[in-house]
This record gives structure tokens, C-alpha cells and sequence, in this order.
């Protein structure tokens, strides 16, 4: 239960962090906030000779809109963003964050840590599916963007090149019309794993009834957070409401996979991934609406 | 406050407030002595299994190991709780009975060195099957865990008080019903560590994150065979213990060995992990019961079975197993009750004592079928409580006497307190309210051996300039403010303020005490603190009777200040003495009454250094049936709750909005410690109640042993608690007091069950009650 020995290295800008992650060969890990990494660590469950530090990286804690786009430093940390970075973060973000652990894991935790870590529940990952954002992966080569569907790919297993950084966040700024929701299950209220998460976007069309479009992200229904293609399809087009959001709820509860452990069983995981589908629904539209 | 009294009652900061707040306080991290060893134990990775051989030899060639100890090398010397069921080696013997059994224990120049060479011995093990259930351990054909335990029964109880058959005959309403419980973890906040460190004056002395310093002490010198005047135990401040920090742990006996072997000091602390995989916690339940009454409510006959799935060990086992039956002797008039309780042994940490020891889900299942009972009679659960109730005087069917009891007062003041017959019936679904009782001792009548012995003494000594007093109790504050309460009883039986009162505790050079366990040492160290008080207070008192040339009985002492009954006596001279020994002072005695200090200080010029002492035992107590020791107790303290929760229809999650407290402390010492005890005991039984189990693979292994996984309330899941102190004057009690610590859980996980009950309208029988277990029941029902 010791932390094992390591060397740790704090580079002051990110083309000095990508050089040594580049020239430690896959030895080095980087460490944002550590509360994922360090516990793990401290099991024997990672044993990285060397850790780079992204904490002293400017570059990584910017927030700012560029057009119609809303980008978050990878640095963020957990506890900036519940606090809604100034009424720029979508709501559904600003709950997963301020859902997150206690205030002294807010502190520490950062948005990249929580992308990269890529638990199937992660409070931040699922409103982040539902926002439609992407991630920005940076490399001695250069940048690449990635939407969130293709970057997860199993627990703990990302897109993300053993060369790269994950430097930002890319969304679209919330606009008119359209509402968030976030809303997680688990035994208490506070400092706790979800036993299912479910974010939720919709954007009206100018009519403020008929849904544009609408996503649905599902935690711990899936080997990673996931998006319902049946909520959406049940959403585009329908009259925002009770009915409809039924019909969401159970098309998400039908594409949800979850599986049973000492946690949960499927069965109940799947009948809140519905219960859960429907409230953050109405809390997507009450924003929509500017209620 | 209470009128007659100037300190008891009041709202005196705790003494261990500002060192805790700065963070002043020592604890035994804090402690660090020169030339410190870190220690480290092999632990069994099997749940079952035997021992082939075990090679220590390149644990012992790694540089910077000192000592690595197996059974091989320590007395074979089986210990326990009870005598009765001394089942524990230090380190294996041949076989491992759990994950976590302890094999060999390692000392070295730092941890990671220690770690890494306990992580050297190889040990060849031959796995047996696995019984980690009550129904695997008692099948035909199951391996005995234990040779000397045929069938792995490790303890059984059958009582009778009464004629149960022929009350039952009588009865108009059967009610039966059957609860299941898991293991639960105390999680108290500081796992459990120890320094020890042998002298060349051949004394070991233990630093031990301890409940129970005296049990420590007596455990390592007998495992060592060092006298016990060789062994001394001392406690710093410790964090929490909740029971399972009531007896010696493998790290005290491990270190103690290491340092005996070694000549160095010791340290050896568990992890969180390791905490888990010892347990000693709340065993798991399996109860059923049978109950009697008459058309008007009258209870007649209780009749129950317990199945305790125990763990590899029986630690404090068989008082938990008498005390599931015993506690439901009252607080109701039951005059025909029929017990059986067996505790079984399975391949799991041993489970032992934890707060309302043995007594709180047998609590909460007759709760609940009494709330069912007054459903079926078409009662209000209240009056069917108010209606059977002990009062004051009235002795249990097993022959417990409720000296001081005031039941009624609980019932009454949170039935008020919570609106109950404005909410009661009138809630919408999804919303509800229930009420539950319970009584507790206040201190174990007879200690864990069987022995004459007084179970607690104080020393108290003035200051040689008479300024104050010091307290020397061996008794145990681990947070419950116990250094508080004693403080306060001295202070009050001499007369004095109570920043006038210093104290140390938790030294086995400073008396016997039993130490913090079944909630005794407010009254009976608080006893022996009293006697030691009016002792010093009465030779303080004689000697200035002898200078002042009066009758003793003319004098006392109030708020720091002699009082002089009758005609004026001169005190001037006396004031010169005092003011010639502090010539240059700028603080002088003034106004026309002796202070305590010059009364404190003539008497140390009279009589040179004073001491006075005190002590306690319980007077005999109780039947002469077997078992009858578990549950008698000097005093019952006793409480009622009313909870208030509403459940969440679609997830089955359960707020609980509220609570109403009520608790018969015979008197408080301390009101804010009353209350706080009464909180955390809502937090505590809330925990067990909705969220807590420790759970295991089948393998074996604690599966949630973090603080992040085994789940226990958060500041965000507290309701607003609302605390009654009830004050009924314990006549056995010092100053009128007795128990707050354990009896206040007693109703915590009924009432919350009564409430959902009452929410839902479904029974739920079955804790932890997660959110999973409340939909699946409401869905089953549609």
C-alpha cells in the first residue's frame, strides 16, 4: 500500500511535456489531478517509472469560445467546473463535475484525468457524450480532434496514443433553445461511484415544443459511457414531453447493457437508466424552455 | 442546566476540543521514538486452508530486516475475549482460518523494506473447501474450522423465562416475522496502530490505539509471559472505536514480540484494507421471531432464533449471541420470553463487538412486528408502546431491573416533537413516519474474566500550590469525552471550576479500568471519580477544620470558594500565610470567604503531597441461569426515535428527512456531549440501516474494503436531528447519571424501517435497505 518509487517530472509548457513523454517510450504516465492514478498506484495496479506532472501546463487550464465553440482546458479541475466556469459550462457538465467524488477529490480531479481514465460511469465522461463534445489530442506531430463515441473504447481504454496529450475540450456553446440535464444514481448522496448515470441534451425547434434533436448518454450501462441511438431517434421530431420522454426512456433502457455485480443487477440498472432518462429530460427541456 | 448542580449539566467545552481543533492532539501517528522499527505481518491470501511449510529464509537474508517471527518462535499460548473460547494463535498454527489470518510478522529499518520481506516467505499451503456461509459451515459433511467446535457451532444459547407455550395459548394475535442482516464495519476514522518498545529494565510498553488498555495489557503479558507489571499499556488520543477496538489486536501481540526480540521500538499499523480483513465489526443476523398479545395490546410471549454467522474466530462472540436474546427482555413488559442463539464459525475476519452490542437487529425486527401487531390490533404503534412499557422498578423476565426508566417521557416527548398524530396516517405515499424503542446497559455488571476485581479506580492529586486537582484514570477517551465527563464529576463533587481540573487517562500505570466498552465509564469510572473527589475534598476540608480549630461538618466547598456554616470564623490569618507565600503576586485571594486554593494549599503545608483515591464495582446483579452476566448492568438507559423519511417511488432511494430523539441518560453530564453522542448514533444506525455491507467474493475477500466502497453515511445523507435529553435520576448512577453511547442506536435502523414500512406499505426484511432492494420490493408488489 506504499506508492512505489518513481521519478517525477514537472515540465512548464506543453511542447517540454510531449518531449518527455516522447523520450521515456511509453515508461512515463502522465499525472493531472492523481485521484485516480495514484490510488491505483498505491494498489500495485500501475507501476510507471516515471510520472510527468500536467499541473505546471498553462496551456491545459484555458476555457474560452472560439465562434460557436466552447473549449475547456484538459487542466480544469472538477471543482471549477461545477462551479460553471462562469455560466460557460452546459449545466449537464456543471452537475457531473459537482457530482464528482467530494470537494477535496473537485479539487484535485481534473476533465482530462476523468476523459482518459474512461471509467464506464464517469461523472464527467457521460454529460460529455451528451454535449456532442470532442477532445483535442496533441502529439510532437501535431493535433488531432476526436468525438467522444470513437475515443472511448472499453474501460480504461481510450483513443488516446501513448505520444499524446489531451489538451482540450471542444463543444458548442450552449445557445437558446436548448437544455442539459445530469442526473446519477448510487447509494448516497454524496462521494460515490454511480450505479447508473444519465446525461441529457435537447435542443427545440423555434416553436419551443418540437424537439430538433436530442441526445441521450447512458454510464454504467455499457463497457464505456455510451449513447443511446434509440432515445435519439424516439426524440427527434416529438413534442417535448411526459410521452415522449417515455418513449426515450424506454429506448434507452433497451439499448442499455449493464451488467450485474456486487453493485448492482442488470435488471434494476437497466429499469434506472430509464427512471434517470426521464428526469434528465425534463431537466434539458426546463433549460430549453428558460425555466 | 440542573439547578442543585454548578458544572454537571452544563455545556462546558469538551477538554479534548481545542488540542483536536488545532490539531495539537497526539495520536499514535504523532508519537515517534528514536531507533523505530516498522513491523509488517504476513497475512493468508487462502479463506481455508492448510499449512505445508512455511521458508523464511529470504525474508530473513534481505538487508535491513531485524526480525521475522512465525508460530515457531512465540509461545504457543491460544488467547481471545472470553476464557471461555480462547481460539486464537498469534500466528498460524498448521492451518488459516481466513484471508487475512495472520502467518509471520516481519521487523526492519522502514516499511517498505518490511513489506517487501513478508512478501518473501514462501509458504505452501493445501486449500480446504471454503465455508463463508452460515449454510456451508453447517451442512453435513463440512470440515470442522475448528477441531475442539464439532459441526462449527461456536456458541449456543437456549433460555427460557417463563412458560412460553402456554402464554402463546393464551394469546389472541401471533405475530411472526424474520429479518436478515449483513456484516457491517464500525469505520471508525483511525485505523488501528501500535508502538511498542521493550526497555532494558525488562518493562514492555504498548502505545495502542485501544479501547481497552487494561484487556490489552493483560492479553500481551499473558501471550508474552511477562508479568503484567512488566507490560504497560498506554492510549493517546484515538479515533473512534465503536467496539471493535475493545480487545488486543495481532499488531499489539506482533510488536510487542518484535520488541521484546529486537530491543528497538516497533511500529505496526493496519491499513483501511487490513481494518476490513480483521473485522471484529457487527456480525450478520438471521432472526426470527414469534410474538403473543392479547386483543387490548397486552405483549404476552416472545419466542426467537438467532443465527450469527460468526467469522474464523470467537472474539467477542458469545456475548454477542447471549446479548441478542437478552436485550429484548425489556423495555416492555414481557413476561414470558423463549430464546435460541447459535453463533456458527465460517472462513470469514471474525466479527465481534460493535455499538448496541448483539442487541440492534434483534431490536429492529421486534420494532417492526410491533408495529405490524398494532396494524393488525388497528392500534397506533405509539399507544401500543405507551401501553407496555416498563416503567421505574420493574424487572425484566431475565431478571434485569430497571432502576431508573423513563420510557414513557422518550415515547411521549418525540411523538410531540415530531407531530406524530398530525402525521401518522396523513402522509402521501412515498412519504412516511415510524417510531421505535430501546434500552441498553450502562456498563457490563461482570468483566470479560471472571474475576472480583473493582472495574475501575481513580487517583486524583491536588497541585502543591492549590490550584487545581489532577484526575489519573486508566479509563478510555477515544472520543466519546470521557476525559470531559470525568472531569466535570470531579469539579462538582470537590466544589471547584472546572478549568481547575486537568486529566490524564489511558495508562495502565494510572489504575484498573475496564476500559471504553458497553457503555459503563461514565457511571462507573465516573463512580470511582466521584469517591476519589469527595475523598481529596473530605481531607482538604479536615485539615483546615484542624487550623481553623472548627467541627469538620461546618465547612464545604461551592464553586471554588469555603463555605462556613454558622457564627463568623476569622480567616485573615490564613489569608496572610497565603498572601506572605506570594509576596510580589500581582493575583491575591480577595473578598471575605477562603478560596479553594489557600484552603488546598494550607492542607499541603499541613500534610505535604494529597492524594485521594476512588474505584467501582457493580454490586451482584442479576439471575443465576446460564448467561445471566450478559445484559445485567447497574442501569438501563433508554430511548425512543421517530424518523421521517420519504422514498423515491421510480429508484427506491430513501431520504431520511428527519429525526426525533429521545434518550433517558439519568442525567447529563455534559449536554452537549449528550447530544452529540445521540447524533452519531443516528449517523451510525442510519449507515447500517440503508447503505452498509461488507461483502466478500467467493473466495473470500473483503470485496469493498475502502471507505470509497463500503459505504457510510456522508454529511449530505444526515436528516435534521432533534435531541431530547431525558433526565429520569439514575439512583445507581453517579450524580444520577447513566448511558448515552450505545443505547442510542438502539432505534435508529427500527424507526427508519417503521417509516418506510409506513411509506411503501410494504415490509421489507432485509438490511441494508439500498435503493436496489426497495424498487425490486415495490415491483414485485405491483
Amino acid at each position: 500500500m506504499l506508492l512505489p518509487s518513481f521519478t517525477y517530472h514537472r515540465p512548464g509548457g506543453l511542447a517540454e511535456a510531449l518531449a518527455m513523454l516522447d523520450g521515456f517510450g511509453g515508461q512515463a504516465k502522465l499525472l493531472a489531478g492523481g485521484t485516480d492514478l495514484l490510488v491505483n498506484m498505491k494498489h500495485g495496479k500501475q507501476a510507471p517509472a516515471q510520472l510527468i506532472d500536467l499541473d505546471g501546463l498553462a496551456e491545459l487550464k484555458a476555457s474560452g469560445s472560439r465562434g460557436d465553440a466552447l473549449e475547456l482546458g484538459a487542466g480544469l479541475k472538477a471543482a471549477a467546473i461545477a462551479g460553471g466556469l462562469g455560466g460557460a459550462a452546459p449545466q449537464a457538465l456543471a452537475q457531473g463535475a459537482g457530482a464528482l467524488g467530494s470537494p477535496q477529490v473537485r479539487n484535485r480531479a481534473s476533465l482530462g484525468g476523468n476523459l482518459v481514465t474512461a471509467r464506464p460511469a464517469a461523472d464527467m465522461c457521460v454529460p460529455l457524450l451528451a454535449l456532442g463534445a470532442r477532445v483535442a489530442l496533441v502529439s510532437p506531430a501535431g493535433e488531432r480532434q476526436v468525438d467522444l463515441p470513437e475515443f472511448f473504447l472499453g474501460p480504461g481504454l481510450t483513443a488516446l496514443h501513448p505520444s499524446e496529450v489531451l489538451t482540450r475540450v471542444l463543444l458548442a456553446k450552449p445557445r437558446p433553445g436548448e437544455g442539459s440535464g445530469y442526473g446519477k444514481l448510487g447509494l448516497r448522496k454524496a462521494l460515490e461511484i454511480p450505479l447508473v448515470n444519465v446525461a441529457a441534451w435537447l435542443a427545440l425547434e423555434a416553436d419551443g415544443k418540437t424537439i430538433k434533436e436530442a441526445r441521450v448518454a447512458l454510464g454504467a450501462a455499457a463497457p464505456t459511457p455510451m449513447l443511446s441511438p434509440g432515445a435519439a431517434k424516439a426524440l427527434a421530431g416529438a413534442t417535448a414531453g411526459d410521452d415522449a420522454f417515455a418513449a426515450a426512456a424506454f429506448a434507452a433502457a433497451a439499448d442499455a447493457r449493464p451488467i450485474d455485480d456486487h453493485r448492482g443487477s442488470a435488471e434494476y440498472r437497466r429499469d434506472m437508466v430509464a427512471a434517470l432518462t426521464k428526469r434528465c429530460l425534463g431537466q434539458a427541456l426546463a433549460q430549453a424552455r428558460g425555466n | 442546566m440542573s439547578a442543585a448542580y454548578d458544572v454537571i449539566g452544563s455545556r462546558v467545552p469538551r477538554k479534548d476540543a481545542a488540542p483536536k481543533a488545532t490539531g495539537q492532539a497526539v495520536f499514535i501517528e504523532d508519537l515517534r521514538f528514536k531507533g523505530e522499527l516498522a513491523g509488517a505481518l504476513l497475512q493468508s491470501p487462502h479463506a481455508h486452508a492448510l499449512i505445508k511449510s512455511i521458508d523464511v529464509s529470504k525474508a530473513k537474508a534481505l538487508p535491513g530486516v531485524v526480525e521475522v517471527i512465525t508460530a515457531a518462535d512465540v509461545p504457543r499460548v491460544k488467547y481471545g475475549v472470553s476464557p471461555a473460547r480462547y481460539d486464537e494463535d498469534l500466528f498460524a498454527v498448521n492451518k488459516v482460518r481466513y484471508v487475512g489470518d495472520e502467518i509471520a510478522a516481519v521487523a526492519a529499518e522502514d516499511l517498505e523494506t518490511a513489506l517487501k520481506a513478508a512478501a518473501l516467505i514462501k509458504v505452501e499451503y493445501e486449500p480446504l473447501p471454503r465455508l463463508l456461509s452460515v449454510e456451508e459451515a453447517t451442512a453435513e459433511g463440512a470440515p470442522w474450522i475448528h477441531d475442539e467446535f464439532p459441526n462449527n457451532v461456536c456458541a449456543e444459547v437456549h433460555q427460557e423465562f417463563g412458560d412460553v407455550a402456554t402464554a402463546f395459548k393464551e394469546c389472541d394475535l401471533i405475530q411472526e416475522g424474520r429479518f436478515v442482516s449483513k456484516r457491517q464495519d464500525a469505520a471508525f476514522i483511525e485505523p488501528n496502530q501500535c508502538v511498542a518498545i521493550y526497555g532494558q529494565d525488562g518493562m514492555l510498553t504498548l502505545h495502542s490505539s485501544t479501547q481497552v488498555p487494561h484487556y490489552v495489557q493483560r492479553t500481551v503479558s499473558m501471550v508474552t509471559g511477562l508479568p503484567m507489571s512488566k507490560v504497560r499499556v498506554v492510549k493517546p488520543y484515538v479515533g473512534g472505536g465503536f467496539g471493535p477496538k475493545a480487545a488486543a489486536t495481532p499488531i499489539d501481540l506482533a510488536a510487542s514480540f518484535l520488541a521484546l526480540r529486537s530491543g528497538r521500538p516497533v511500529r505496526m499499523a493496519y491499513t483501511r484494507e487490513q481494518v476490513f480483513s480483521f473485522g471484529r465489526a457487527r456480525h450478520g443476523f438471521t432472526h426470527e421471531m414469534k410474538i403473543g398479545v392479547k386483543k387490548d395490546g397486552s405483549l404476552m410471549a416472545l419466542e426467537h432464533r438467532a443465527t450469527l454467522d460468526g467469522g474464523a474466530y470467537s472474539s467477542f462472540g458469545i456475548a454477542t449471541v447471549y446479548y441478542a436474546g437478552s436485550l429484548l427482555g425489556g423495555p416492555y413488559k414481557l413476561p414470558n420470553m423463549k430464546y435460541d442463539g447459535r453463533r456458527i464459525y465460517t472462513n470469514k475476519p471474525a466479527c465481534g463487538a460493535q455499538r448496541g452490542h448483539g442487541g440492534v437487529i434483534a431490536r429492529a425486527l421486534f420494532e417492526q412486528q410491533l408495529d405490524i401487531i398494532a396494524e393488525r390490533l388497528g392500534m397506533d404503534p405509539v399507544e401500543l408502546r405507551l401501553q407496555n412499557m416498563m416503567e421505574t422498578g420493574d424487572v425484566t423476565c431475565n431478571d434485569l431491573a430497571m432502576s431508573s426508566l423513563g420510557m414513557r417521557q422518550c415515547i411521549e416527548a418525540v411523538a410531540q416533537g415530531s407531530g406524530w398524530k398530525q402525521k401518522k396516517g396523513a402522509l402521501p405515499k412515498g412519504k412516511g413516519i415510524g417510531i421505535a424503542c430501546g434500552f441498553f446497559v450502562s456498563g457490563a455488571g461482570y468483566p470479560i474474566y471472571r474475576s472480583e476485581t473493582y472495574h475501575c479506580t481513580v487517583t486524583i492529586k491536588a497541585d502543591e500550590d492549590g490550584g487545581g486537582v489532577k484526575v489519573f484514570t486508566a479509563a478510555a477517551e477515544i472520543g466519546q469525552g470521557s476525559d470531559t465527563t470525568m472531569a466535570i464529576i470531579a469539579a462538582e463533587a470537590l466544589g471547584i471550576p472546572y478549568d481547575m481540573v486537568r486529566i490524564e487517562s489511558g495508562d495502565t500505570d494510572f489504575g484498573i479500568d475496564l476500559g471504553a466498552y458497553s457503555s459503563r465509564t461514565t457511571l462507573m469510572t465516573g463512580h470511582a471519580t466521584k469517591e476519589a473527589a469527595e475523598n481529596l475534598k473530605e481531607v482538604i476540608l479536615g485539615e483546615l477544620a484542624g487550623e481553623l480549630g472548627i467541627d469538620r461538618r461546618r465547612l464545604d466547598i461551592k464553586r471554588g470558594l469555603v463555605k462556613i456554616a454558622g457564627e463568623a470564623v476569622d480567616i485573615a490569618p490564613l489569608r496572610v500565610r497565603y498572601q506572605k507565600e506570594h509576596r510580589g503576586w500581582l493575583s491575591q485571594p480577595e473578598g471575605g470567604q477562603l478560596t479553594f486554593n489557600e484552603a488546598s494549599r494550607l492542607a499541603c503545608l499541613r500534610r505535604g503531597t494529597l492524594v485521594a483515591t476512588g474505584k467501582y464495582k457493580p454490586p451482584v446483579l442479576g439471575g443465576k441461569f446460564k448467561g445471566a452476566a450478559v445484559g445485567t448492568s447497574p442501569a438501563y438507559g433508554c430511548s425512543a426515535q421517530v424518523a421521517e423519511v420519504s422514498v423515491d417511488m421510480e429508484t427506491g432511494q430513501i431520504t431520511v428527512e428527519r429525526v426525533t430523539d429521545a434518550h433517558d441518560c439519568g442525567q447529563a453530564i455534559n449536554l452537549t456531549s449528550v447530544e452529540a453522542q445521540m447524533q452519531g448514533s443516528v449517523a451510525m444506525g442510519l449507515g447500517e440501516a440503508l447503505f452498509e455491507e461488507v461483502k466478500f467474493d467467493e473466495a473470500g475477500r473483503v470485496m469493498n474494503p475502502s471507505l470509497g466502497e463500503y459505504h457510510i453515511p456522508t454529511i449530505m445523507d444526515m436528516p435534521a436531528v432533534d435531541c431530547i435529553v431525558v433526565e429520569s435520576g439514575e439512583p445507581n448512577g453517579p450524580f444520577g447519571a447513566k448511558e448515552v453511547g450505545e443505547g442510542a442506536i438502539m432505534p435508529t435502523i427500527p424507526a427508519i424501517l417503521n417509516a418506510v414500512r409506513d411509506a411503501v406499505g410494504l415490509t421489507i426484511d432485509e438490511t441494508p435497505l439500498t435503493p436496489e432492494r426497495i424498487y425490486m420490493a415495490l415491483k414485485k408488489a405491483k
